[in-house]
Protein backbone atom coordinates (compact mmCIF):
# COMPACT_ATOMS: atom_id res chain seq x y z
CA UNK A 1 0.00 0.00 0.00
CA UNK A 2 3.00 2.07 -0.21
CA UNK A 3 2.35 3.00 -4.04
CA UNK A 4 -0.63 5.00 -2.96
CA UNK A 5 1.68 7.46 -0.84
CA UNK A 6 3.17 8.02 -3.81
CA UNK A 7 0.28 8.42 -6.20
CA UNK A 8 -0.80 11.91 -4.13
CA UNK A 9 1.35 13.63 -7.01
CA UNK A 10 -0.17 13.22 -10.31
CA UNK A 11 2.63 12.78 -12.53
CA UNK A 12 3.39 15.88 -14.34
CA UNK A 13 2.29 15.58 -17.86
CA UNK A 14 5.49 16.22 -19.80
CA UNK A 15 5.16 18.94 -22.20
CA UNK A 16 4.88 17.65 -25.33
CA UNK A 17 7.08 18.78 -28.34
CA UNK A 18 4.81 17.39 -31.16
CA UNK A 19 1.72 19.19 -29.44
CA UNK A 20 3.64 22.34 -29.38
CA UNK A 21 4.85 22.09 -33.04
CA UNK A 22 1.25 21.35 -34.14
CA UNK A 23 -0.27 24.09 -32.23
CA UNK A 24 1.96 26.28 -34.09
CA UNK A 25 1.11 25.38 -37.29
CA UNK A 26 -2.15 24.92 -37.57
CA UNK A 27 -2.45 27.74 -35.18
CA UNK A 28 -0.60 30.14 -37.86
CA UNK A 29 -2.88 28.40 -40.89
CA UNK A 30 -6.33 28.98 -38.63
CA UNK A 31 -5.34 32.82 -38.29
CA UNK A 32 -3.96 33.10 -41.59
CA UNK A 33 -7.44 32.05 -43.00
CA UNK A 34 -9.55 33.88 -40.68
CA UNK A 35 -7.61 36.72 -41.51
CA UNK A 36 -8.35 37.02 -45.47
CA UNK A 37 -11.95 37.02 -44.33
CA UNK A 38 -10.74 40.70 -43.56
CA UNK A 39 -7.79 41.59 -45.32
CA UNK A 40 -5.56 40.02 -47.74
CA UNK A 41 -2.08 41.45 -49.37
CA UNK A 42 -3.89 42.33 -52.44
CA UNK A 43 -6.80 41.97 -54.63
CA UNK A 44 -7.13 38.02 -55.14
CA UNK A 45 -8.79 38.37 -58.53
CA UNK A 46 -6.90 41.47 -60.32
CA UNK A 47 -2.88 41.41 -61.53
CA UNK A 48 -1.17 43.75 -58.86
CA UNK A 49 2.61 43.20 -60.85
CA UNK A 50 3.93 41.77 -63.79
CA UNK A 51 3.30 38.29 -64.96
CA UNK A 52 5.76 35.98 -63.04
CA UNK A 53 7.52 37.89 -61.08
CA UNK A 54 10.42 36.50 -58.85
CA UNK A 55 9.79 36.67 -55.11
CA UNK A 56 10.46 40.86 -54.06
CA UNK A 57 9.79 42.71 -50.75
CA UNK A 58 7.13 44.17 -52.82
CA UNK A 59 5.33 40.38 -53.54
CA UNK A 60 7.02 38.04 -51.27
CA UNK A 61 6.08 34.64 -53.10
CA UNK A 62 6.16 36.84 -56.71
CA UNK A 63 3.45 37.18 -58.94
CA UNK A 64 1.63 34.31 -61.03
CA UNK A 65 0.90 34.21 -64.76
CA UNK A 66 -2.04 36.76 -64.79
CA UNK A 67 0.29 39.04 -62.71
CA UNK A 68 -1.69 38.67 -59.13
CA UNK A 69 0.24 38.41 -56.11
CA UNK A 70 0.95 34.84 -55.17
CA UNK A 71 0.65 35.12 -51.38
CA UNK A 72 -2.64 36.16 -51.75
CA UNK A 73 -3.38 33.23 -53.47
CA UNK A 74 -1.97 31.26 -50.75
CA UNK A 75 -3.20 31.95 -48.00
CA UNK A 76 -6.80 32.23 -49.36
CA UNK A 77 -5.98 28.98 -50.16
CA UNK A 78 -4.85 28.41 -46.58
CA UNK A 79 -8.89 29.03 -45.85
CA UNK A 80 -10.29 26.92 -48.27
CA UNK A 81 -7.96 24.36 -46.93
CA UNK A 82 -9.41 25.08 -43.68
CA UNK A 83 -12.94 24.84 -44.69
CA UNK A 84 -12.84 21.30 -46.52
CA UNK A 85 -11.04 19.62 -43.84
CA UNK A 86 -12.88 20.51 -40.94
CA UNK A 87 -16.21 20.16 -43.15
CA UNK A 88 -15.07 16.69 -44.41
CA UNK A 89 -14.08 15.20 -40.89
CA UNK A 90 -17.10 16.68 -39.46
CA UNK A 91 -19.49 14.82 -41.68
CA UNK A 92 -17.66 12.04 -41.53
CA UNK A 93 -17.15 11.84 -37.69
CA UNK A 94 -21.05 12.49 -36.98
CA UNK A 95 -22.16 10.06 -39.58
CA UNK A 96 -19.20 7.35 -39.01
CA UNK A 97 -19.56 7.76 -34.79
CA UNK A 98 -23.20 7.04 -35.03
CA UNK A 99 -23.29 3.97 -37.36
CA UNK A 100 -20.01 2.66 -35.61
CA UNK A 101 -21.83 2.64 -32.31
CA UNK A 102 -25.49 1.30 -33.47
CA UNK A 103 -23.28 -1.72 -35.03
CA UNK A 104 -20.99 -2.02 -31.81
CA UNK A 105 -24.69 -2.78 -30.71
CA UNK A 106 -26.33 -4.01 -33.15
CA UNK A 107 -27.52 -7.84 -33.56
CA UNK A 108 -25.16 -9.82 -35.32
CA UNK A 109 -26.85 -10.03 -38.56
CA UNK A 110 -27.19 -6.56 -38.76
CA UNK A 111 -23.69 -5.74 -37.54
CA UNK A 112 -22.02 -8.40 -40.42
CA UNK A 113 -24.10 -6.41 -42.97
CA UNK A 114 -22.89 -3.38 -41.71
CA UNK A 115 -19.35 -4.65 -40.89
CA UNK A 116 -19.27 -5.85 -45.20
CA UNK A 117 -20.83 -2.64 -46.26
CA UNK A 118 -18.17 -0.42 -44.48
CA UNK A 119 -15.45 -3.17 -46.02
CA UNK A 120 -17.13 -2.26 -49.47
CA UNK A 121 -16.94 1.42 -49.02
CA UNK A 122 -13.62 1.86 -47.86
CA UNK A 123 -12.05 -0.94 -50.24
CA UNK A 124 -13.33 1.91 -52.86
CA UNK A 125 -10.60 4.42 -53.14
CA UNK A 126 -11.98 7.91 -51.50
CA UNK A 127 -10.48 9.97 -54.45
CA UNK A 128 -12.97 7.76 -56.82
CA UNK A 129 -15.51 8.30 -54.74
CA UNK A 130 -14.93 11.57 -54.48
CA UNK A 131 -14.64 12.14 -58.21
CA UNK A 132 -18.35 10.33 -58.74
CA UNK A 133 -19.70 11.93 -56.37
CA UNK A 134 -18.87 15.19 -57.65
CA UNK A 135 -19.17 14.32 -61.46
CA UNK A 136 -22.52 13.76 -60.45
CA UNK A 137 -23.52 17.25 -58.46
CA UNK A 138 -24.89 19.85 -61.42
CA UNK A 139 -21.88 21.87 -60.44
CA UNK A 140 -18.29 21.18 -59.21
CA UNK A 141 -18.24 23.49 -55.85
CA UNK A 142 -16.27 23.18 -52.73
CA UNK A 143 -19.37 21.91 -51.06
CA UNK A 144 -19.76 18.68 -53.31
CA UNK A 145 -15.91 18.14 -52.39
CA UNK A 146 -16.80 18.12 -48.88
CA UNK A 147 -19.53 15.89 -49.08
CA UNK A 148 -17.69 13.70 -50.78
CA UNK A 149 -14.67 13.38 -48.60
CA UNK A 150 -16.96 13.61 -45.54
CA UNK A 151 -18.85 10.53 -47.16
CA UNK A 152 -15.46 8.66 -47.67
CA UNK A 153 -14.39 9.22 -44.20
CA UNK A 154 -17.34 8.46 -42.70
CA UNK A 155 -16.92 5.13 -43.60
CA UNK A 156 -13.19 4.54 -42.20
CA UNK A 157 -14.46 6.23 -39.21
CA UNK A 158 -17.68 3.92 -38.69
CA UNK A 159 -15.44 0.94 -38.63
CA UNK A 160 -12.87 1.88 -36.43
CA UNK A 161 -15.88 3.16 -33.86
CA UNK A 162 -17.20 -0.26 -34.00
CA UNK A 163 -14.20 -2.15 -33.31
CA UNK A 164 -13.08 0.35 -30.27
CA UNK A 165 -16.26 0.26 -29.45
CA UNK A 166 -17.27 -3.44 -29.46
CA UNK A 167 -13.93 -3.58 -27.22
CA UNK A 168 -15.28 -1.56 -24.90
CA UNK A 169 -18.32 -2.91 -24.21
CA UNK A 170 -17.02 -6.07 -23.57
CA UNK A 171 -15.58 -4.50 -20.00
CA UNK A 172 -16.27 -5.32 -16.70
CA UNK A 173 -17.31 -1.54 -15.89
CA UNK A 174 -19.87 -1.29 -18.60
CA UNK A 175 -21.45 -4.64 -17.20
CA UNK A 176 -21.24 -2.74 -13.91
CA UNK A 177 -22.83 0.43 -15.34
CA UNK A 178 -25.34 -1.43 -16.54
CA UNK A 179 -26.55 -3.83 -13.35
CA UNK A 180 -26.84 -0.26 -11.53
CA UNK A 181 -29.48 0.75 -14.15
CA UNK A 182 -27.78 2.84 -16.77
CA UNK A 183 -29.53 3.15 -19.95
CA UNK A 184 -27.82 2.45 -23.16
CA UNK A 185 -27.79 5.93 -23.95
CA UNK A 186 -25.86 6.61 -21.02
CA UNK A 187 -23.62 3.48 -21.46
CA UNK A 188 -22.32 5.79 -24.23
CA UNK A 189 -21.81 8.88 -23.44
CA UNK A 190 -20.49 8.44 -20.01
CA UNK A 191 -18.26 5.43 -21.09
CA UNK A 192 -18.09 4.29 -24.64
CA UNK A 193 -17.38 7.52 -25.88
CA UNK A 194 -14.73 9.26 -23.50
CA UNK A 195 -12.85 5.83 -24.07
CA UNK A 196 -12.63 5.71 -27.28
CA UNK A 197 -11.91 9.47 -27.92
CA UNK A 198 -8.32 9.41 -27.60
CA UNK A 199 -8.14 6.98 -30.35
CA UNK A 200 -10.94 8.70 -32.72
CA UNK A 201 -9.26 11.95 -32.14
CA UNK A 202 -6.45 11.12 -33.43
CA UNK A 203 -7.60 9.26 -36.42
CA UNK A 204 -10.08 12.47 -37.40
CA UNK A 205 -6.63 14.31 -37.49
CA UNK A 206 -4.93 12.19 -39.85
CA UNK A 207 -8.55 12.04 -42.06
CA UNK A 208 -8.15 15.67 -41.60
CA UNK A 209 -4.88 16.09 -43.32
CA UNK A 210 -6.22 13.08 -45.69
CA UNK A 211 -8.93 15.34 -46.85
CA UNK A 212 -7.03 18.35 -47.38
CA UNK A 213 -4.77 16.33 -49.50
CA UNK A 214 -7.83 14.91 -51.84
CA UNK A 215 -9.11 18.23 -51.99
CA UNK A 216 -5.83 19.90 -53.42
CA UNK A 217 -5.90 16.27 -56.01
CA UNK A 218 -9.48 17.20 -56.91
CA UNK A 219 -8.40 20.79 -57.28
CA UNK A 220 -5.69 19.32 -59.44
CA UNK A 221 -7.94 17.75 -61.80
CA UNK A 222 -10.29 20.53 -61.99
CA UNK A 223 -12.99 18.83 -60.03
CA UNK A 224 -12.76 21.18 -56.92
CA UNK A 225 -13.75 24.69 -56.22
CA UNK A 226 -14.17 26.73 -59.27
CA UNK A 227 -11.52 29.15 -60.00
CA UNK A 228 -12.50 32.16 -58.36
CA UNK A 229 -12.11 29.97 -54.64
CA UNK A 230 -7.97 29.69 -54.85
CA UNK A 231 -7.37 25.90 -53.61
CA UNK A 232 -3.58 24.48 -53.42
CA UNK A 233 -4.25 22.53 -55.56
CA UNK A 234 -5.30 24.09 -58.28
CA UNK A 235 -2.40 26.28 -57.81
CA UNK A 236 0.13 23.75 -58.47
CA UNK A 237 -2.10 22.99 -61.55
CA UNK A 238 -1.54 26.25 -62.57
CA UNK A 239 1.79 26.23 -61.97
CA UNK A 240 2.92 23.27 -63.69
CA UNK A 241 3.52 24.75 -66.74
CA UNK A 242 5.56 27.46 -65.42
CA UNK A 243 7.50 25.16 -63.20
CA UNK A 244 10.75 25.69 -64.48
CA UNK A 245 10.88 29.77 -65.19
CA UNK A 246 8.97 30.75 -61.66
CA UNK A 247 9.68 27.19 -59.57
CA UNK A 248 8.33 29.36 -56.31
CA UNK A 249 4.87 29.21 -57.95
CA UNK A 250 4.76 25.48 -57.35
CA UNK A 251 7.44 25.32 -54.31
CA UNK A 252 5.06 27.84 -52.42
CA UNK A 253 1.66 25.89 -51.91
CA UNK A 254 3.24 22.20 -51.88
CA UNK A 255 4.96 23.64 -48.68
CA UNK A 256 1.55 25.04 -46.97
CA UNK A 257 0.18 22.45 -47.87
CA UNK A 258 2.92 19.38 -45.86
CA UNK A 259 3.05 21.74 -43.08
CA UNK A 260 -0.80 22.04 -42.86
CA UNK A 261 -0.99 18.08 -42.90
CA UNK A 262 2.28 17.38 -40.94
CA UNK A 263 1.12 19.76 -38.68
CA UNK A 264 -2.67 18.52 -37.95
CA UNK A 265 -0.92 15.13 -37.26
CA UNK A 266 0.91 16.50 -34.35
CA UNK A 267 -1.11 18.56 -32.85
CA UNK A 268 -3.18 14.88 -32.87
CA UNK A 269 -0.61 13.12 -31.24
CA UNK A 270 0.56 15.87 -29.19
CA UNK A 271 -3.14 15.99 -28.12
CA UNK A 272 -3.75 12.13 -27.51
CA UNK A 273 -0.82 12.25 -25.05
CA UNK A 274 -2.19 15.04 -22.56
CA UNK A 275 -5.59 14.01 -22.49
CA UNK A 276 -5.17 10.43 -21.53
CA UNK A 277 -4.87 10.10 -18.30
CA UNK A 278 -3.52 6.31 -18.64
CA UNK A 279 -0.58 7.47 -20.37
CA UNK A 280 1.34 8.86 -17.43
CA UNK A 281 1.85 5.81 -15.88
CA UNK A 282 4.09 4.28 -18.44
CA UNK A 283 6.05 7.15 -18.66
CA UNK B 1 -42.41 -14.28 3.10
CA UNK B 2 -41.73 -14.48 -0.75
CA UNK B 3 -37.99 -14.43 -1.96
CA UNK B 4 -36.10 -11.68 -3.09
CA UNK B 5 -34.79 -14.30 -5.62
CA UNK B 6 -36.50 -17.14 -6.80
CA UNK B 7 -34.75 -19.22 -9.74
CA UNK B 8 -36.88 -22.08 -10.94
CA UNK B 9 -35.38 -24.41 -14.17
CA UNK B 10 -32.66 -22.22 -15.31
CA UNK B 11 -31.12 -23.36 -18.75
CA UNK B 12 -28.71 -21.37 -20.68
CA UNK B 13 -27.02 -22.33 -23.73
CA UNK B 14 -25.12 -21.31 -26.50
CA UNK B 15 -23.84 -21.74 -29.47
CA UNK B 16 -25.64 -25.87 -29.00
CA UNK B 17 -23.81 -26.50 -25.64
CA UNK B 18 -25.91 -26.10 -22.55
CA UNK B 19 -23.77 -24.18 -19.60
CA UNK B 20 -26.45 -24.45 -17.32
CA UNK B 21 -28.94 -26.94 -16.36
CA UNK B 22 -32.46 -27.11 -14.89
CA UNK B 23 -31.07 -25.06 -11.59
CA UNK B 24 -33.17 -23.80 -9.29
CA UNK B 25 -32.60 -22.45 -5.83
CA UNK B 26 -34.06 -19.16 -3.94
CA UNK B 27 -32.90 -16.38 -2.16
CA UNK B 28 -34.89 -14.78 0.66
CA UNK B 29 -34.34 -11.30 1.47
CA UNK B 30 -31.25 -10.73 3.83
CA UNK B 31 -29.87 -14.53 3.29
CA UNK B 32 -26.70 -14.94 2.39
CA UNK B 33 -26.03 -17.76 -0.18
CA UNK B 34 -23.11 -19.09 -2.20
CA UNK B 35 -22.62 -20.37 -5.24
CA UNK B 36 -19.78 -23.04 -5.43
CA UNK B 37 -17.62 -24.94 -8.25
CA UNK B 38 -14.89 -24.72 -10.75
CA UNK B 39 -14.27 -22.45 -13.75
CA UNK B 40 -16.91 -23.74 -16.25
CA UNK B 41 -19.03 -24.60 -13.90
CA UNK B 42 -21.67 -21.96 -14.51
CA UNK B 43 -21.33 -19.51 -11.61
CA UNK B 44 -20.99 -16.19 -13.59
CA UNK B 45 -23.68 -17.32 -16.13
CA UNK B 46 -26.12 -18.03 -13.48
CA UNK B 47 -25.25 -14.37 -11.59
CA UNK B 48 -24.96 -12.68 -15.56
CA UNK B 49 -28.89 -13.95 -16.09
CA UNK B 50 -29.96 -12.70 -12.97
CA UNK B 51 -29.28 -9.27 -13.97
CA UNK B 52 -30.44 -10.09 -17.72
CA UNK B 53 -27.21 -8.96 -19.30
CA UNK B 54 -26.11 -12.22 -21.05
CA UNK B 55 -25.68 -11.69 -24.81
CA UNK B 56 -28.03 -11.60 -27.01
CA UNK B 57 -26.83 -15.14 -28.76
CA UNK B 58 -27.08 -17.20 -25.63
CA UNK B 59 -30.26 -18.12 -24.97
CA UNK B 60 -32.10 -18.45 -21.32
CA UNK B 61 -34.92 -20.56 -20.78
CA UNK B 62 -37.08 -21.46 -17.12
CA UNK B 63 -37.78 -18.60 -14.78
CA UNK B 64 -36.08 -16.13 -12.92
CA UNK B 65 -37.86 -13.70 -10.75
CA UNK B 66 -36.04 -10.92 -8.76
CA UNK B 67 -37.97 -8.47 -6.38
CA UNK B 68 -41.33 -10.20 -7.61
CA UNK B 69 -40.67 -9.35 -11.65
CA UNK B 70 -39.88 -12.17 -14.15
CA UNK B 71 -36.15 -11.22 -15.90
CA UNK B 72 -35.99 -14.07 -18.34
CA UNK B 73 -37.41 -12.96 -21.59
CA UNK B 74 -38.25 -9.28 -19.99
CA UNK B 75 -37.67 -6.19 -22.37
CA UNK B 76 -34.36 -4.23 -21.29
CA UNK B 77 -36.12 -1.02 -20.73
CA UNK B 78 -38.32 -2.68 -17.98
CA UNK B 79 -35.15 -4.33 -16.60
CA UNK B 80 -33.05 -1.54 -16.41
CA UNK B 81 -35.63 0.08 -13.45
CA UNK B 82 -34.93 -3.33 -11.79
CA UNK B 83 -31.37 -3.10 -12.12
CA UNK B 84 -29.75 -0.93 -9.36
CA UNK B 85 -32.83 -1.44 -7.30
CA UNK B 86 -33.00 -4.74 -6.99
CA UNK B 87 -29.19 -5.48 -7.77
CA UNK B 88 -25.58 -4.97 -8.18
CA UNK B 89 -22.78 -6.48 -9.00
CA UNK B 90 -19.14 -6.64 -7.64
CA UNK B 91 -16.70 -8.79 -10.22
CA UNK B 92 -13.60 -10.28 -9.98
CA UNK B 93 -10.85 -8.18 -11.66
CA UNK B 94 -10.93 -4.97 -10.14
CA UNK B 95 -9.41 -2.84 -12.95
CA UNK B 96 -11.78 -3.89 -15.37
CA UNK B 97 -14.43 -3.02 -12.95
CA UNK B 98 -13.82 0.31 -13.49
CA UNK B 99 -13.85 2.89 -16.24
CA UNK B 100 -10.13 4.08 -16.46
CA UNK B 101 -11.05 6.90 -18.12
CA UNK B 102 -13.27 8.50 -15.19
CA UNK B 103 -12.58 9.82 -11.65
CA UNK B 104 -13.57 7.78 -9.36
CA UNK B 105 -15.45 9.98 -7.19
CA UNK B 106 -17.64 10.43 -10.79
CA UNK B 107 -18.30 6.31 -11.21
CA UNK B 108 -19.53 6.37 -7.54
CA UNK B 109 -22.06 9.46 -8.37
CA UNK B 110 -23.75 8.09 -11.15
CA UNK B 111 -25.90 5.57 -9.55
CA UNK B 112 -26.10 7.98 -6.29
CA UNK B 113 -27.60 10.58 -8.16
CA UNK B 114 -29.93 7.85 -10.08
CA UNK B 115 -30.85 6.81 -6.79
CA UNK B 116 -31.26 10.12 -4.62
CA UNK B 117 -33.32 11.52 -8.07
CA UNK B 118 -35.46 8.12 -7.71
CA UNK B 119 -36.44 8.48 -3.52
CA UNK B 120 -36.43 12.29 -3.32
CA UNK B 121 -37.24 13.25 -7.09
CA UNK B 122 -34.14 15.32 -7.30
CA UNK B 123 -30.37 14.86 -6.50
CA UNK B 124 -29.01 18.00 -5.71
CA UNK B 125 -24.73 17.75 -5.86
CA UNK B 126 -24.29 18.63 -2.66
CA UNK B 127 -25.97 15.63 -1.42
CA UNK B 128 -24.41 13.61 -4.17
CA UNK B 129 -20.71 14.59 -2.93
CA UNK B 130 -21.40 13.88 0.48
CA UNK B 131 -23.23 10.53 0.04
CA UNK B 132 -20.04 9.89 -2.69
CA UNK B 133 -17.79 10.45 0.23
CA UNK B 134 -20.11 8.31 2.77
CA UNK B 135 -19.41 5.58 0.54
CA UNK B 136 -15.59 5.68 0.26
CA UNK B 137 -15.62 6.04 3.93
CA UNK B 138 -17.67 2.90 4.38
CA UNK B 139 -15.45 1.04 2.58
CA UNK B 140 -12.55 1.64 5.16
CA UNK B 141 -10.84 3.73 2.01
CA UNK B 142 -8.64 6.15 3.59
CA UNK B 143 -8.35 9.83 2.61
CA UNK B 144 -12.21 9.40 0.69
CA UNK B 145 -11.42 12.95 -0.95
CA UNK B 146 -8.74 11.84 -2.61
CA UNK B 147 -9.60 8.89 -4.24
CA UNK B 148 -12.85 10.46 -5.43
CA UNK B 149 -10.76 12.43 -7.03
CA UNK B 150 -8.10 10.14 -8.44
CA UNK B 151 -8.17 7.98 -11.66
CA UNK B 152 -8.73 3.79 -10.86
CA UNK B 153 -4.98 3.32 -11.75
CA UNK B 154 -3.92 5.52 -8.73
CA UNK B 155 -5.08 3.66 -6.21
CA UNK B 156 -3.93 -0.40 -5.91
CA UNK B 157 -5.56 -3.09 -6.76
CA UNK B 158 -7.75 -3.91 -3.08
CA UNK B 159 -8.50 -0.67 -2.98
CA UNK B 160 -10.02 -0.71 -6.34
CA UNK B 161 -12.20 -3.61 -4.91
CA UNK B 162 -13.35 -1.01 -2.45
CA UNK B 163 -14.69 1.04 -4.44
CA UNK B 164 -16.18 -1.01 -6.82
CA UNK B 165 -17.97 -2.71 -3.80
CA UNK B 166 -19.14 1.25 -2.80
CA UNK B 167 -20.20 1.38 -6.62
CA UNK B 168 -22.32 -1.74 -5.64
CA UNK B 169 -23.63 -0.02 -2.52
CA UNK B 170 -24.29 3.45 -4.02
CA UNK B 171 -27.51 1.73 -5.42
CA UNK B 172 -28.50 0.33 -1.86
CA UNK B 173 -29.41 -2.97 -3.76
CA UNK B 174 -31.85 -5.96 -1.93
CA UNK B 175 -29.57 -8.46 -3.50
CA UNK B 176 -25.48 -8.12 -3.82
CA UNK B 177 -23.63 -10.33 -6.03
CA UNK B 178 -20.01 -10.81 -5.63
CA UNK B 179 -19.14 -12.96 -8.16
CA UNK B 180 -15.45 -14.30 -7.14
CA UNK B 181 -14.70 -10.66 -5.48
CA UNK B 182 -11.50 -11.75 -3.92
CA UNK B 183 -9.93 -13.92 -6.52
CA UNK B 184 -7.74 -11.59 -8.40
CA UNK B 185 -6.82 -10.44 -4.94
CA UNK B 186 -3.49 -11.16 -2.62
CA UNK B 187 -4.53 -13.24 0.66
CA UNK B 188 -4.42 -10.44 3.02
CA UNK B 189 -6.05 -8.24 0.83
CA UNK B 190 -8.30 -11.24 0.56
CA UNK B 191 -9.28 -11.56 4.16
CA UNK B 192 -10.08 -7.55 4.56
CA UNK B 193 -11.81 -7.35 1.53
CA UNK B 194 -14.08 -10.78 2.88
CA UNK B 195 -14.22 -8.76 6.16
CA UNK B 196 -15.58 -5.73 5.00
CA UNK B 197 -18.21 -7.89 2.56
CA UNK B 198 -19.41 -9.82 5.43
CA UNK B 199 -19.59 -6.63 7.40
CA UNK B 200 -21.44 -4.38 5.57
CA UNK B 201 -24.06 -7.23 4.39
CA UNK B 202 -24.87 -7.51 7.95
CA UNK B 203 -24.88 -4.04 8.36
CA UNK B 204 -27.25 -3.13 5.55
CA UNK B 205 -29.27 -6.32 5.71
CA UNK B 206 -29.42 -6.85 2.10
CA UNK B 207 -29.36 -10.44 0.56
CA UNK B 208 -26.11 -11.61 -0.62
CA UNK B 209 -24.76 -14.16 -4.04
CA UNK B 210 -21.68 -14.95 -3.77
CA UNK B 211 -19.91 -16.41 -6.29
CA UNK B 212 -16.48 -18.40 -5.51
CA UNK B 213 -13.89 -21.90 -6.20
CA UNK B 214 -12.56 -21.19 -2.78
CA UNK B 215 -14.62 -23.04 -0.33
CA UNK B 216 -12.83 -21.42 2.95
CA UNK B 217 -14.06 -18.13 1.34
CA UNK B 218 -17.54 -19.20 1.20
CA UNK B 219 -17.72 -21.13 4.20
CA UNK B 220 -16.84 -17.75 5.55
CA UNK B 221 -19.50 -15.35 4.20
CA UNK B 222 -22.45 -17.00 3.83
CA UNK B 223 -25.45 -19.41 5.87
CA UNK B 224 -26.38 -22.03 2.41
CA UNK B 225 -24.15 -23.15 -0.15
CA UNK B 226 -25.13 -24.82 -3.53
CA UNK B 227 -23.00 -26.59 -5.46
CA UNK B 228 -22.30 -26.58 -8.84
CA UNK B 229 -20.65 -28.73 -11.67
CA UNK B 230 -21.25 -28.60 -15.33
CA UNK B 231 -23.92 -26.70 -14.57
CA UNK B 232 -25.75 -28.68 -12.78
CA UNK B 233 -26.76 -28.12 -9.15
CA UNK B 234 -24.85 -31.07 -7.27
CA UNK B 235 -26.60 -30.44 -3.74
CA UNK B 236 -27.60 -27.73 -1.81
CA UNK B 237 -27.82 -26.97 2.27
CA UNK B 238 -27.03 -25.08 5.07
CA UNK B 239 -23.17 -24.26 4.99
CA UNK B 240 -21.97 -26.52 7.83
CA UNK B 241 -24.02 -29.50 6.57
CA UNK B 242 -22.76 -29.59 3.12
CA UNK B 243 -18.96 -29.33 4.16
CA UNK B 244 -18.97 -31.35 7.13
CA UNK B 245 -20.89 -34.26 5.38
CA UNK B 246 -20.92 -34.22 1.68
CA UNK B 247 -23.31 -36.42 0.13
CA UNK B 248 -22.20 -36.26 -3.23
CA UNK B 249 -18.57 -37.36 -4.48
CA UNK B 250 -17.36 -34.11 -5.91
CA UNK B 251 -18.58 -32.02 -3.08
CA UNK B 252 -16.10 -34.56 -0.88
CA UNK B 253 -13.56 -33.91 -3.64
CA UNK B 254 -13.78 -29.84 -3.06
CA UNK B 255 -13.56 -30.07 0.20
CA UNK B 256 -10.79 -32.58 0.78
CA UNK B 257 -8.44 -30.72 -2.03
CA UNK B 258 -9.63 -27.23 0.11
CA UNK B 259 -8.24 -29.30 3.52
CA UNK B 260 -5.32 -30.53 2.02
CA UNK B 261 -4.13 -27.08 1.10
CA UNK B 262 -4.62 -25.97 4.18
CA UNK B 263 -2.77 -28.83 5.74
CA UNK B 264 0.11 -28.27 3.42
CA UNK B 265 0.01 -24.34 4.33
CA UNK B 266 0.16 -25.27 8.31
CA UNK B 267 -3.62 -24.00 8.79
CA UNK B 268 -6.35 -24.91 10.62
CA UNK B 269 -9.48 -25.97 10.07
Amino acid sequence: MTSLDLSTDRPARRHSLSLSIGLALVGLNVVVAILTLFWTPYDPLNASGGRLEAPSLLHWVGTDRLGRDYLTQIVIGARTALIVGTGAVAIGASIGVTLGILAAFATRLLDDVMAATLDILIAFPTLLLAMLVVAASDSASLWSAILALGLAISAIVARLTRILAKRVLRQDYIIASRTSGTSWLGVVVRHVLPNIWPTLSVNFALQFGLAVIAEASLSYLGLGAPPPNASWGRLLQEAQGTVYTAPVGAIAPGIALVALVIGMNLLADGLRDVGDPTRGRTR
Amino acid sequence: MSALLSVQGLTVRAGGKTLVSNLSFSIGSGERMGLIGESGSGKSMTAMAVTGLLPANISVTGSIVLDGEEVVGAQDKHLNRLRGVATAVVFQEPLTALDPLMKIGKQIAEPVRRRLAREMGQAPRVAVDREVLDLLDKVALPQPQRIANAYPHEVSGGQRQRVAIAMALACRPKLLIADEPTTALDVTTQAEILKLLDGLVRETGMALLFISHDLPVVAEVVQRVMVLRDGIALEEGAVVDVFANPSHDYTQTLVDAARMFDEALGRTG
